[in-house]
């Protein structure tokens, strides 16, 4: 039995560095599988939506702007996905990934939480279809 | 749940309360300082998580049953995942399901060193929290490294697993538990010999063998009561049959023996995960999962950190689960706690708590207890 059994280590780190890392001034890597936002990329999209039928949280829409042409753009919304990837699994396409790099999302109010991904042209038409529908666009 | 209340002074802990991190109401009938009965109350994160399973489909509710509990969430995805295998008739290929164990097994020591820290700060003992959790930072690494975070890794697909290990991360993983292996000497060195410590774990909360198989109590609580219970080996699943584990058991029954037992069950799962990761079977990682399961029903018990995990889940066809009935393993251990703490002072209470690895989010589901 010893009084202050743990004595020895603690002196012994005394002389060692700390084991914490000074966050926002200090960055760790970052793990090349980390989960981060999900990036659409709508080349190969044929709009099947297996991706929206098995998301948790309902964090995906897939909307039409021409189906016979398979023109489709994503509304996503950052705040419900639970980054569980789950989706990009059922793309059969390879036009889901979730991205490594973009991670610290926080912020100050609600609206950068809602993303949409699409082809330049296609995002202006259902703009301007939708103009009334898409709360965004009054600031 | 009430023993049998007669005294007059009573003390209430109430939801808040600086003793445990979690909320729960419990009332100690006192006598001077020494408690006599005990009663507790649950139901404060109550979610619904199982009412939820209804509205949602099979592949969705894989990842709101992950969330059940935060520090053995891949437990509870694993044991949901083989289940619903079960009830489709398919089986995972045999490197998902060693994928699966390795995971199950890291997260055990995640769970335990975790334990390990919050039972020394719920004595005082800040330093072995601090040292503990610093040195559980490389498990949580691997982790993240191999799975993508840190909690809730999500590594779970219905017919498999998501992510595969590549050469250099099983090289990092055995050197993670190498390193591991040799803090965990250290650790139990420390809750073995340090003087005040042990005066505060020897011969604390004391449990016989009897009495631990008659509350019904499992996991590591029971082991360290000598009672041999332990799912990996009474029922194998995953790869348990072919990469066994054994029960670690000790005979002491009081709280030193829990630190005990539980550290011992670190040095067989690191030697587990190195059997695996030098023998990985080759192959795929997922096979064909049915949107739509036959209907039927069926039960599935593993291993969690905490002890037995039990999973009811019920198909009529559709592509929603029916019903899915999750019973944690700390519910179990609860009564153990009732009736450990009678003629204890009341400032073991904590630690007697703390003993038993309480969940309380896991906990929270509706019960009926009919009186016989």
């Amino acid at each position: 039995m010893r009084i202050g059994a743990m004595l020895g280590e603690l002196l012994r780190h005394i002389f060692r560095k700390p084991a914490t890392v000074n966050y926002p001034f200090v960055q760790q890597p970052v793990p090349q599988r980390l989960r981060g936002i999900l990036r659409y990329h709508p080349e190969k999209c044929t709009g099947c939506q297996l991706c929206m039928k098995d998301c948790p949280s309902n964090a995906i829409e897939i909307l039409t702007v021409d189906k016979p042409n398979k023109r489709f753009i994503m509304r996503f919304h950052a705040d419900r996905c639970t980054y569980c990837s789950q989706c990009v699994v059922n793309c059969r396409f390879n036009c889901l990934e979730m991205s490594n790099e973009e991670w610290e999302r926080a912020a100050l109010r609600r609206e950068p939480f809602t993303v949409m991904y699409g082809r330049e042209g296609d995002l202006k038409e259902f703009l301007k279809k939708t103009e009334l529908e898409v709360p965004q666009l009054k600031l | 749940m009430t023993i049998e209340q007669k005294e007059k002074f009573v003390i209430p802990i109430g939801p808040q309360h600086p003793a445990l991190k979690e909320p729960a109401h419990f009332e100690f009938s006192v006598e001077g300082e020494t408690v006599t009965s005990a009663s507790v109350r649950f139901g404060y994160v109550h979610r619904g998580i199982e009412k939820g399973a209804e509205n949602r489909n099979w592949a969705q509710t894989l990842y709101l049953v992950e969330r059940i509990c935060g520090i053995c969430s891949n437990i509870h995805s694993t044991t949901y995942a083989l289940a619903v295998e079960k009830l489709a008739g398919v089986e995972a290929p045999p490197r998902a399901q060693a994928i699966r164990q390795i995971l199950v097994e890291l997260e055990r020591i995640h769970s335990h060193m975790l334990w390990a820290g919050v039972g020394a700060h719920e004595a005082g003992f800040d330093t072995l929290f601090m040292y503990s959790w610093r040195d559980r930072e490389t498990v949580m690494d691997l982790l993240e490294t191999t799975t993508g975070n840190r909690v809730n890794y999500s590594s779970n697909v219905l017919g498999g697993v998501k992510y595969d290990f590549t050469p250099q991360q099983l090289e990092a993983i055995l050197k993670g538990v190498d390193y591991l292996e040799e803090r965990l000497h250290y650790y139990m060195k420390i809750v073995t010999t340090d003087e005040a410590f042990s005066k505060r774990t020897r011969g604390v909360g004391h449990m016989s063998t009897e009495e631990a198989d008659a509350l019904g109590v499992t996991g590591p609580t029971a082991r360290a009561s000598g009672v041999t219970r332990d799912m990996r080996v009474d029922d194998p699943y995953l790869l348990y049959d072919k990469f066994p584990v054994t029960i670690v058991l000790s005979q002491e029954g009081d709280l030193q023996a829990r630190f005990v037992v539980r550290i011992q069950e670190l040095f067989e799962s690191i030697r587990v995960i190195r059997e695996l990761a030098h023998h990985m079977p080759e192959g795929e990682l997922t096979v064909r999962f049915p949107r739509r399961i036959p209907e039927g029903e069926t039960v599935l018990e593993t291993e969690a950190p905490r002890g037995n995990l039990f999973y009811f889940i019920k198909s009529d066809g559709s592509d929603r689960p029916y019903r899915v009935k999750v019973r944690t393993p700390s519910l179990r251990n609860f009564t153990s706690v009732l009736v450990g703490v009678i003629n204890h002072q009341l400032a073991d209470v904590p630690m007697i708590l703390a003993g038993i690895d309480p969940c309380f989010s896991c906990n929270d589901r509706s019960v009926v207890f009919r009186r016989a």
